[in-house]
Order: C-alpha cells, then sequence, then structure tokens
C-alpha cells in the first residue's frame, strides 16, 4: 500500500523537501500544508530587495504554480494544523479536516515575538514575517515620511536600511549597545552601527519602547528613557519563537523548538522535524543548535526528506547567511554564542575583514563584511576543529584554503 | 560572423584563477579550468556581483555575496539563490593570445 508524508509547514524547509521527495523518487501521497495563502517562497528578499520594490513576489516563488499538480503534490494553503496526535497518526487541520499520515515532517518555523505594550494595537505598526506583512509595510514608504524601527537584529537592520535607502526618515530602538550584539559581539555590531549612522538613520541604544501613541493611528514612540519620537509608521522587530503547538500532547520532546537528532528525527517513531524550528543535533558543535537562516531550511529540507525515505546521512553542514545592508555584504558563518577571542583580518574601520571567533584557539564562526571568498574559505577551518594560530588567521599573505592540514581533519 | 576580442596573454591566467575583462561594455569572467578557457558573464543574475571575486573550484563558479553556484562551462545555476543561468561565450587561443566572443 502506498505510504503518506505529511509536512507541515510550506515555507523553504517544507517546500523543499516536497520537492526532494518526489526527485527522490517517492511515490506515495505528498501533503504539504502551509498556513499562507501562497505557495513556498522565500524570504529574504521581504526586508531587502522586495520590501523596496527592486524586486517581484514571482522572483521569490521556490517553484512555479504549476510546480506541485505536475508533480503529484498535495498542496493545501491558507490552512493551519491545529493538533498532531501521534497515536492515531493523524493531523488536524483548521478547516476541519483531518490527514492520516505514515511519516511526518513538522517544518511550521517561527513567529514573530510578541511584546506587550501600550499602545500596540494602533494602525500603522507592523512587523515582518510573510509577502503579506512585507506588502503592508510597503505602502507605508515613501520618501520623507518618517519610520522607527523598533530592534535592530538582522530583520530590524534590513528594514532599517531598505526604509533609508527608500528615502524614508529612520529611527531605531534597540535595548542592547550596538546591533547584533547577540550574534555579533560588541566590536563588529559598531561597525554595523557607524554604518546605518553614515547613511542618516538615527540609533537610540540601551532604551526600549514604553508605549505607542496616536489617535487611532499611531503618531509616536514613546521610549523609557523619554524619548517621544514623532513617526508616520512603526516596524516592530524584536525576533522569533518556535511555533511549536501543533505538537503540544504528543511525546516529540520540545526544548526550544523541536528536538531532533542529526538525522532530522524526534524520538517518536516516523515525526522529523526541519528548518527554522529544529534544534538539531550538530556533529561539528557536538551540540543541539537551532539556526533561523535561508541555507539551514533549504538545506535541511533536502536532508529530511531523504531521512524519511530511510537514506541521508548525518547532517553537518556548517550554518551560514548572509545580511545586505545599504552597500554592504555580510556574511557568517558557524555557530557561536561565547567565545574568548575575536580575530581580524582585514581592518573592522575599514568596513572590509573576516573576523574569526575563537574559543579555546578554536575558530566556532566566522563573521565578514564584503570579503564574501575569504568567508567561503573559513568554512573549512570551522569545520575541522582545529587550533590555528592567530597569527596566521591575521596575515593577509597567508592562504585561507591552506591552513587546514588533512592528518588534523576529524570530519 | 562571430568576431573575437583579445583580452589577455593566454599566460597571465593560471590554472584554477578566474579574471573579468570588459568586452565592448560588457564585463565577461574567464576562468582557466586545467588549461581550458571558460567565458560567461561576470554579473551574477542573483543580486548583481562580479563571479569573478568569488571562488573557482573544478568547474563551479561561487559567487561571493550570496553564494549561488554555477557551471562555467555552460552558465547552468547549480545551487541559488539565483535561478537565471549566466550567459557563457567561446573563447579561443590565437598567437598566445586568449581572445572571447564579443
Amino acid at each position: 500500500m502506498s505510504e503518506t508524508f505529511v509536512i507541515v509547514g510550506a515555507g523553504l524547509a517544507g517546500g523543499t523537501a516536497a520537492s526532494t521527495l518526489r526527485q527522490d523518487g517517492f511515490d506515495g501521497r505528498v501533503v504539504l500544508i502551509g498556513a499562507e495563502k501562497h505557495p513556498p517562497y522565500e524570504r529574504p528578499p521581504l526586508s531587502k530587495e522586495y520590501l523596496r520594490d527592486e524586486s517581484s513576489f514571482e522572483q521569490a516563488l521556490l517553484q512555479p504554480l504549476d510546480f506541485y499538480g505536475e508533480n503529484g503534490i498535495e498542496l493545501k494553503c491558507d490552512v493551519r494544523a491545529t493538533r498532531i496526535d501521534d497515536r492515531e497518526k493523524t493531523v488536524e487541520l483548521d478547516s476541519g479536516e483531518q490527514v492520516a499520515y505514515d511519516k511526518l515532517l513538522f517544518a511550521a518555523g517561527v513567529k514573530n515575538r510578541q511584546v506587550p505594550t501600550p499602545g500596540s494595537g494602533l494602525d500603522g505598526i507592523y512587523d515582518l514575517r510573510t509577502v503579506a506583512d512585507s506588502d503592508l509595510i510597503r505602502r507605508e514608504i515613501s520618501p520623507g515620511r518618517k519610520a522607527v524601527v523598533v530592534g535592530m537584529g538582522f530583520i530590524g537592520s534590513e528594514v532599517a536600511a531598505s526604509l533609508r535607502q527608500s528615502g524614508v526618515e529612520v529611527t531605531v530602538v534597540d535595548r542592547n549597545k550596538v546591533p547584533l550584539r547577540r550574534v555579533l559581539g560588541e566590536e563588529v555590531g559598531r561597525v554595523i552601527e557607524v554604518i546605518h549612522r553614515d547613511h542618516g538613520t538615527e540609533l537610540i541604544f540601551e532604551d526600549t519602547v514604553a508605549a505607542f501613541e496616536g489617535t487611532g493611528r499611531v503618531e509616536s514612540v514613546v521610549t523609557s528613557a523619554g524619548h517621544s519620537l514623532g513617526c508616520d509608521f512603526v516596524v516592530v522587530a524584536l525576533g522569533v519563537e518556535p511555533v511549536v503547538e501543533p505538537l503540544v500532547g504528543t511525546g516529540v520532546e520540545i526544548d526550544n523548538g523541536v528536538v531532533v537528532d542529526e538525522y532530522f528525527r524526534t524520538g517518536v517513531e516516523g515525526i522529523y522535524a526541519a528548518g527554522d524550528v529544529a534544534n538539531h543535533y550538530h556533529p561539528v558543535f557536538e551540540r543541539h543548535i537551532r539556526v533561523e537562516h535561508w541555507q539551514n531550511a533549504l538545506k535541511q529540507g533536502q536532508a529530511a526528506a531523504r531521512s524519511m525515505l530511510g537514506g541521508g546521512e548525518p547532517y553537518q553542514e556548517i550554518p551560514w547567511f548572509w545580511s545586505d545592508q545599504y552597500e554592504h555584504n555580510l556574511q557568517y558563518s558557524g555557530f557561536h554564542r561565547e567565545w574568548d577571542e575575536l580575530v581580524v583580518r582585514g581592518s573592522l574601520q575599514e568596513r572590509s575583514f573576516v573576523a574569526f571567533y575563537r574559543k579555546d584557539e578554536r575558530i566556532l564562526a566566522a563573521v565578514a563584511i564584503d570579503r564574501g571568498r575569504d568567508l567561503r574559505r573559513s568554512v573549512p577551518l570551522i569545520k575541522s576543529r582545529q587550533r590555528i594560530e592567530a597569527s596566521r588567521l591575521r596575515d593577509p599573505d597567508v592562504d585561507l584554503r591552506k591552513l587546514v592540514t588533512a592528518a588534523n581533519t576529524r570530519l | 560572423m562571430t568576431e573575437f576580442v583579445a583580452v589577455a596573454g593566454v599566460d597571465e591566467l593560471e590554472a584554477g584563477e578566474m579574471r573579468a575583462f570588459d568586452v565592448r561594455g560588457v564585463k565577461i569572467a574567464v576562468a582557466n579550468v586545467g588549461g581550458a578557457f571558460h567565458a560567461f558573464d561576470d554579473t551574477c543574475t542573483h543580486a548583481g556581483c562580479s563571479l569573478a571575486g568569488g571562488d573557482l573550484e573544478e568547474t563551479t563558479v561561487i559567487c561571493p555575496c550570496h553564494g549561488s553556484e554555477f557551471d562555467v562551462r555552460s552558465g547552468e545555476v547549480l545551487q541559488g539563490p539565483a535561478r537565471e543561468p549566466v550567459e557563457t561565450y567561446e573563447t579561443r587561443v590565437e598567437d598566445g593570445s586568449l581572445k572571447i566572443e564579443g
């Protein structure tokens, strides 16, 4: 009898998993369930080219519209999985429908974190996750209008840059000392800060929003330190949290997302998870990690599909992402939370560098501004887990490709 | 008739290296893959970065900005985010110089 594989979540991970199942010859039923109205699409342009009206939605689609029908993928859009029953092996949808599965891939992604704030119900306050959100913000953009962006992580930083590039007067409020402090630390965060200031964006740090004020529509943002920022609209970008509600009551372990092994298997037979939601074991970092970026969703969608088909290998891709802000291209690879030394190759001041986050002389991660080639060449250094002298990393005459010695390569 | 434009001496581009040339106003990258020259549009179809500034791994060029990968022989996309292939051009070697269709 033919098997049914159900994929909950039609983002990049879910959409890629569905097409990989077919590419790899799965001839059972594939059901792909997405909460949005649209077939799977890529989100990176939503805070950049698409927001600035430089690219179309069609360009962001993962596959042409007729792909799903032609490949026998049952795409159910605009419907949410509300509950998964791991004993009966069914998924309940908010349409009332129930879908039975033999194997299930949970790729429901993340949702924007909501911080209760007085006045947050006023019109003109947005957050950004979907193309519908990006469309609403696009309607507010015109030169000379005033915007406040709340939060300066990657989405906040990119939105601020895109608004500014579109002629909007932008003020950003962030609770940290520098942008992107949690991921990049203060030294690199400072470089990002200066880039934004140089483009005329007002930045307010170590402050939070106390209230949004206005009559019907937001007119100003009041901060805890007492600033009152007049504005035409607001974009809130305070991070995300995993969507795990449909799995509550199942035997699947939930801890910072859905806990899976290096094959994307949960502890419950037949249930897998991938993408932003998956807190997966990573053999290189020897710990569970959860990553919320494009390449991660793409590669994990492929790998999880192969695992569902009984094949696949332990997943050990090194996480990598980019962020374009103004004329600069930032890239990051690896995974780090704490480090004891930042080794810089190039110049922070000249905004052309790759910097290595090291702990016990091992490189956990690297970040580069306008040095994509160096960043790419750093990935094997991270993967090798070798101890490499800081002086050699700094030396521009040393070829990064020659720093990994085969004898020491563990993976 | 296809015309060829001389852009460099054959020995100016070592095996495993890439360089971009301006050929009648178009930026064209040339990759030397083990002595064979492959020419293609230098401008990535995804966001316009210079592919010659990226890495060449055998016959694959990797964009330095967003990691898109193209086959230098066919221009075909091997990995996104780019969706559209890059144009390729014929090359030939004559009298010690490298020439590109232009």
